[in-house]
């Protein structure tokens, strides 16, 4: 669905953001985009979407170079600008004016989603607070039923029910033929939700895997005082707990705020044991 | 065409009416309510609102409305909180200027002539009812409405251009640049006058060199302007094209 090979950015007069950013993105999958803040998510999520143009590289977006903001393609993509301004129009205006121009657009599921959120049609969009104004656009970007649908900071700004409110609507929109990009720094929104990781630090792609290969070849808890040696990571913090080889030992969920921190500290050695695992050699 | 689809156009038309309807009611109720009591200052004397009256402030208000209109047209593609949703909407860049062109120049000079000649009709009808005023039908397509059409079909395209252009102070740059190109086109005129008549001793401050300007004006007016209009217009159209085109958030 997205092609990305060795792609480049900077904006005038300042240092690189993108540096050699190569990653695929697969239909039927959502993926989890991280990075500290300023590592350049927002800025991939931009280029996604045709809105900002790279300098140098290979990307397509749905088969087409997405810089030339052609029709066809944008009427697959959607995103949710981390901020943003909607117009004072009732919700249901908002819908009228620009439900059109998406041909795959459902009236049903956006007010489904609306009535979800509990949020009335009638409401005039200037007066929602920003969470709500959220809400507004994530219904309606779940409801054009675009293959690509990328999201940057969803969760900012929702309350702790919506957040896990958001995670419901958003594991039920995702399909063989939709591809769900969420980028944030706040990993621990997207617990369960994710399958597919991708990591950014110091403008690279410091880790892209599937979350079903990490649950497969690590292991998150605490550990026994025997096992010091295959700790990968570890957190003196939140009562001791480490990543480790997952070995003979029994699947955990993913943690993936531990995961995140220790690519940030150790990507080479995860990505090295990882791929060893993944190409079959051990 | 995927990339040219009128209903499309229509879509975005409507869509950029509605995000602008308050701004558009207020100027328009303001305008309408200048044009009502300037129309009764001018049934005054001799009873009737004549077509020079009619432009003096149909004139004054059409031209600098129009060029506001066409500033808040792309407002939202400028305002960093708004410009995602914007350029991420599925509508080409052709449909894109089309739907500018169209809204700015053809469905504006629409909305406020039949505005103008509104309120000018209700103020001869009450007027008739409570003045000597004759009742008449307000003469608003005189020529001096289609030459001022003209100019603002003229000027449009360069106010187009600017409101994509530039991010900040966009209607003051476009003004600076516009008088700037015209104070260009004089001193290049003023030079080209001069070497093509340097051999006759005449120069662009004498008398018969006014004369002559006066009747190459009458004899080439219009077809100059006609070629004028025919380059200059979708000169600026496809400028603003790839402005837009070029234009990240």
């Amino acid at each position: 669905m997205i092609q990305i090979k060795d792609l480049r950015f900077y904006y005038p007069k300042s240092k690189i953001i993108l540096d050699n950013i190569t990653l695929d993105f697969i239909p039927g999958n959502i993926y989890g985009l991280f990075g500290k803040n300023g590592e350049g998510k927002s800025t991939l999520m931009k280029i996604m979407t045709g809105l900002l143009f790279p300098k140098a590289g290979y990307y397509r977006v749905l088969g087409e170079n997405i810089s030339g903001r052609n029709v066809k393609c944008l009427q697959d993509i959607f995103m949710v600008p981390e901020d943003f301004e909607l117009p004072g129009l009732k919700i249901s205006t908002y819908e009228q004016v620009n439900s059109p121009f998406y041909p795959r657009f459902s009236r049903d599921q956006f007010y489904k989603l609306i009535e979800e959120f509990k949020l009335s049609t009638d409401e005039n969009i200037s007066t929602l607070s920003f969470g709500n104004k959220k809400k507004v656009l994530i219904a309606f970007g779940i409801a054009t039923n675009t293959k690509l649908l990328l999201m940057d900071e969803p969760t900012n700004g929702l309350d702790i029910p919506s957040k896990s409110q958001f995670r419901k609507i958003m594991a039920l929109a995702v399909d063989e033929g939709k591809c769900i990009i969420i980028s944030t720094h706040q990993v621990r929104d997207l617990h369960s939700l994710i399958n597919h990781v991708v990591i950014l630090d110091q403008s690279k792609v410091a880790f892209d895997q599937p979350l079903s290969n990490v649950s497969e070849h690590l292991w998150f808890g605490k550990p026994r005082r025997d096992t010091k040696e295959s700790i990968i990571y570890s957190e003196t913090s939140f009562g001791g707990k480490a990543m480790l080889f997952r070995e003979d030992r029994d699947e955990t969920e993913v943690d993936l705020e531990l995961l995140f921190n220790a690519v940030l500290s150790e990507s080479n050695r995860i990505n090295n044991a990882l791929n060893t695992f993944h190409d079959g050699t051990i | 065409m995927e990339q040219f689809n009128i209903k499309r156009i229509g879509s975005f038309i409507y869509r950029d009416i509605i995000l602008l309807k308050g701004a558009i009611l207020t100027t328009l109720s303001v305008a309408s309510a200048i044009f009502f009591i300037v129309f009764l200052f001018s049934l005054r004397g001799d009873h009737q609102i004549s077509s020079g009256e009619f432009m003096s402030i149909f004139g004054k208000f059409y031209i600098a409305l129009g060029v506001l209109f066409i500033f808040s047209t792309f407002k939202e593609a400028h305002n960093q909180k708004s410009n995602h949703l914007y350029f991420s909407l599925p509508v080409s860049s052709y449909e894109r200027i089309a739907a500018a062109w169209l809204s700015t120049f053809v469905v504006y000079t629409l909305v406020f002539s039949i505005l103008g000649f509104l309120v000018g009709q209700i103020t001869i009808i009450l007027g008739s009812m409570f003045s000597e005023t004759n009742f008449h039908l307000l003469p608003i397509f005189s020529e001096s409405y289609w030459q001022l059409v003209k100019v603002y079909f003229v000027i449009q395209p360069v106010f187009l251009y600017g409101a994509i252009a530039f991010n900040k102070n966009r209607v003051g740059k476009t003004l600076l640049v516009v008088v700037l190109l015209v104070f260009g086109l004089i001193v290049l005129n003023m030079m080209l006058f001069g070497m093509l008549n340097y051999g006759y001793d005449v120069f662009s401050g004498e008398g018969l060199a006014s004369e002559a300007f006066d009747k190459t004006g009458q004899d080439f007016s219009g077809m100059g302007k006609g070629f004028f209009m025919g380059i200059f217009v979708p000169l600026m159209l496809l400028a603003s094209y790839f402005k837009i085109v070029e234009k990240e958030v």
